[in-house]
Formats: structure tokens, sequence, C-alpha cells
């Protein structure tokens, strides 16, 4: 079982720690979309997995093992990480032979691949004269030149057109289906929303929620009332995550919707509305990352990590 | 095939598939070009050829030991520090993500590269004096056991300068800086460190290289070797280390 597996890691680059006590799983037979706003960490992250940068504390494993005790990596991960890891001078095709020669991978394989991604055309031309997109397709031949079972990818969707966006969503979502592990980090929200079966919500370095996307985007619940300020106070003195949503009403989660009436009703706060909210990814996004809900500012770090290491148990993003 | 074969393999192959030997091969070429106009043209100053009237003073202007390694110690500073700025030590460290096989895998082929550079410029420097000697009163006078040593030395200089090089690259990752930081190793700290002490002539590049050349007798073979070698092996090693210690950026 090809399941990664991230523990308690932590990195700091001075006195900034970039990766906060990180802990979750990304099991096989899914995709797992990873997100966070610019600088939450999920490079650093995956390239903490990928034993390109030492964690501080905790370790992040492959099916059990550090990457750099696998015995032929290259031929398990395959990996999306730089946009621009080509020399321009040398040919796309060249690119992925010296890869082939370093892992041991049937030549075929550059044809082949080269042929998947659409770049056959290409092949002979300098690298430096692609375009973004091109070098995105040369990005993810090279990650699955040696078909390999877990798939961890950093934007893969960069500077793809249409159709590319939609041969890599039908591409991870068969791999997925097929039993591999699929790891994706994305800032193209609505194409997670499309692709992913689970996601995991960095902030800050801090894990932020996790669980399967179905679940989490009926997890809020919209609450209206004239006294938003005193509500939104006494929830999240509950270790509630709470915000003001697109039509002015708040959105709470982390606490249950009976017990978000209880509270209102012992503090003499009368409401409007009440009812369960099945929000877009957007939505649900920058609730989780907004400025007013990160870690440091609603007090709730304990109950981010709560939930985080539980996803299964309680499928509740706060 | 084992895995350190595999990645040194692949290694040649970054090397070779880019335009890095093809621009240092024109180089090469120049330089043959000039010690053959040399040959031809110049003169001493009562204007005889004195200065290639001897198989010594052939063997001293086809000596390129030095040149070699100076110019491999440059091939070696770009092979390496253009890894880092180009991020293709990413997909390096992926594939190899045990560093130190990594890195000797990448230390080997540049190696390799710089002996065979040096090899193909002390042909061409030996092939363009063999040339223009026609054109003097004087004949090709260097033994074949001479030039045997000559191109040994030669070869050996480029293996030298290649991973003297590629140690600076991986330590400073910009090639800009591995580019100077070779120039000042080479040809300031050597002048330098025989102001500070005299006795250090014997024991820098030059000396070492007219050494192993057979020009000079200054010390023995065998030290002049593991002196030469200690010069790259410094920076290699440092680079070795650096290279284990960092994150890839």
């Amino acid at each position: 079982m090809n399941t990664l597996e991230f523990e308690n890691v932590t990195k700091r680059y001075g006195h900034e720690v970039v990766v906060d006590d990180l802990t979750f799983t990304v099991r096989p037979g899914r995709v797992t979309g990873f997100l966070g706003p610019n600088g939450a960490g999920k490079s650093t992250a995956m390239k903490i997995l990928l034993d390109l940068a030492k964690a501080d504390h905790g370790r992040a494993t492959i099916a059990g093992k550090r990457y750099r005790e696998m015995p032929n990596p290259a031929r398990t991960v395959g990996v999306v990480l730089e946009p621009n890891a080509f020399h321009p001078g040398r040919t796309g095709r060249n690119h992925l032979r010296i890869l082939a020669d370093g892992a041991g991978i049937d030549p075929d394989r550059i044809a082949e691949m080269l042929d998947a991604v659409g770049l056959s055309h290409a092949a002979d031309r300098h690298v430096g004269g692609y375009s973004l997109g091109m070098r995105q397709r040369l990005g993810l031949a090279a990650a699955l030149l040696g078909d390999p079972p877990v798939l961890v990818l950093d934007e893969p969707g960069n500077g793809l057109d249409p159709q590319g966006i939609r041969w890599l969503r039908d591409l991870l979502r068969e791999r997925a289906a097929a039993g591999g592990t699929v790891f994706v980090s994305s800032h193209l929200l609505a194409e997670v929303e499309h692709l992913a079966d689970e996601i995991v919500v960095l902030n800050h370095g801090q894990l932020v929620t996790t669980g399967t996307l179905a679940a989490l985007q009926q997890a809020g619940t919209s609450v209206r009332t004239d006294t938003a300020d005193a509500l939104t106070q006494l929830l999240r003195t509950d270790g509630a995550s709470v915000h003001t949503g697109t039509e002015g009403e708040l959105v709470v989660r982390g606490i249950g919707i009976a017990e978000i009436g209880d509270r209102a009703c012992a503090a003499g706060i009368a409401l409007h509305e009440l009812s369960p909210q099945a929000g877009s990814l957007e939505e649900l996004f920058l609730g989780w990352t907004s400025a007013d809900n990160t870690p440091a500012s609603n007090g709730a770090d304990t109950s981010f990590a709560s939930v985080a290491t539980e996803p299964e148990r309680q499928a509740v993003p706060l | 095939m084992t895995t350190m074969l595999r990645l040194v393999r692949a290694e040649i192959r970054k090397l070779t598939t880019t335009k890095l030997p093809w621009g240092f091969l024109a180089v090469l070429v120049v330089i043959a070009g000039l010690d053959a106009a040399v040959v031809a043209f110049a003169t001493d100053m009562d204007g005889s050829k004195t200065f290639v009237a001897t198989a010594a003073d052939q063997q001293s202007l086809m000596a390129f030991a030095f040149n070699a390694m100076v110019g491999t110690s440059l091939f070696g500073a770009i092979a390496v520090s253009r890894e880092y700025g180009h991020h293709t030590v990413v997909p390096m460290f992926l594939t190899s993500p045990r560093r130190t096989r990594a890195v000797l895998a990448q230390l080997i082929a540049v190696l390799v590269g710089g002996a065979v550079l040096a090899l193909v410029g002390q042909a061409l420097v030996v092939a363009g004096v063999a040339l223009a000697l026609p054109s003097t009163q004087h004949g090709f006078l260097v033994s074949a056991g001479d030039l045997a040593r000559l191109f040994g030395a030669t070869t050996f200089a480029g293996a030298i300068g290649a991973t003297l090089g590629a140690g600076l690259g991986a330590l400073i990752r910009n090639i800009g800086g591995a580019v100077t930081t070779a120039v000042l190793v080479v040809f300031v700290i050597p002048p330098l460190a025989v102001q500070l002490f005299s006795d250090a002539g014997s024991w820098i590049p030059t000396s070492l290289f007219a050494v192993i050349s057979g020009t000079s007798p200054d010390v023995s073979l065998w030290a002049a070797l593991l002196a030469i070698g200690a010069w790259a092996l410094i920076p290699a090693a440092a680079g070795l280390v650096a290279v284990q210690r960092r994150d890839v950026a």
C-alpha cells in the first residue's frame, strides 16, 4: 500500500516556521488535493516528502519508507515539482533520456510518454523554446516515465490549455482508480473540485483541515442573526471557525448545528436562520484561509490539529 | 547495470547533450591554431627560430597541462553549477536521493569529460605544432616516449581541473561565482601562496604540471601527482559535504 504519511513534520528557515507540526495521510486509490494560499508551505512539505529538504522534526514516508530508502524511487514515485527544471539548451527527448538512463527505465518509454503528453512533434527541439504548457507536459512525461504507482505533483495544471487540463484530470483519475496514490497541489480550486476525492488544506504551514471533499462541503452551518459580533465571539470562544459568507450570513465550522442553536439560546441571541451549508470549494477555501481564520488569530490551534489527525472519525473542518 | 554506472551514464549524457563541450572544443581549436601560428611566424629577438630548435624546447612549447587544468576547471565549474541554476538538480536528486552517489557520479562524468577535452586539446596542439614546424628549418624532435608523457600529463591535468571546478560548482552553485572562484584558485591563490611562503613555489599547479610533463625536476613525480590531486580533491570533498547538508531550493 503506497500510503503517504506526514507525522508531526516541522520545518523552519531561520526563525520562520514554514511547516508546523504537520500530520496527515494520503491514501492510495484516491486523488488527494493539497491546497493552501501562496507561501502556505505546500511545496516545502512536498520537498520534505521527497527528501529534497530536511524536516527539523517529524518524518514523511511513502509506503512506510523515507524516499531516500526506496530502492528505485524514480520508478515508484512520479514527481512534478519545478516547472522549469530543464536545461534550456537540451531537447525534450534528451531530458527524458537522461532520466531513463539514471533510473534504468526502458528507453522505449520515452517515445510512449512523449506521445502520451502530446509532445512528439517538439521532442527534438530545445526546451528553451517551449511554452510553459509544453514544459509542464514534459514534466508530466518525466513523472510518468517509470510508470510509478505514486504521483506527487505540484501545480501540474499550470500553463496547460483546456484540453491539457482535461487530459490531466482523466489521467489522474485513471491512476487513482487503478489503485495509485495521487497527491496533487493546485491553486485552481474549480479544477480540484472536479478532480479530488479528498483534500488537505494548509495555511501558514499548519494543517487547517483534511477529509473527503464531499463531507467537507457539507460541513458548514449558515447562521443569520442581528447580533453577529456577539455570536461570532461566543462561538470562537468555543473553538469554532466563523467567517462572514458572501450574502452577509455567518458561516460556522467546527461545531455542530444543534450546539450552535443551544449556545445562542443560552446567551439570549436570537437566530433568524440556522441551516446546513453546502459551499463551493472556493468559498470553503477562502473561509479556511482568510486572515480572521488563521490559527494565531482565532485561538483554535489545538482544535485544528485534532481534526487534522482524525479525518475519518470527525470529518468536520475547523 | 549497477546504479552507479547508470548514474554516470546519465551524467555523461547530460554533458554531451548541450553545447558546453563543443564550446570548449572550439576554444581548444583556437589555442592549437595560435600555437601553430607562433611556430610558423614568431621568431626570437635575433630573428631565428631557436625557441623550437631542440626537443626540450618543442616539448615545453607543447606542454598543455596547466592550460588544460585552467580550461577544464571552468568546464567543471559550469557543468555542475548550472545544475543548480537550471534546477536540473531536482530530477537528479529525485532519481538518486542518496546524494553522495549522485554527486560522485557527476564528479566522475565531469572528470572523464575534462580528461577527454584535455586529451583532444593536447592532440590539437601537437598536430598544430607538427604541421607548422615544416615551415621552419627544424623538424619534429620530441620522442614518442616524451610525447606519451605529455599526453598523459595533460589528460591527468584535465581530469584534475574538471574535478576542482566541479567541486567549486557544487559548493557555490552559481555559474558566475563558481567560474570566478575557479579562476582565483588557479591563477590568484598560487602566486599569493608563493609570496607568503617561498617554499610553496614547488607545490603550485604550474610547477607540479611541469614535473608531471617532464619539463622540470623540481619534486618527485609521485609527490607532484599527490599534490596536484589534493588541489582537486579538497574542493571536490567540500562540495560533496555541502551537497549533503543543504536543502534543494
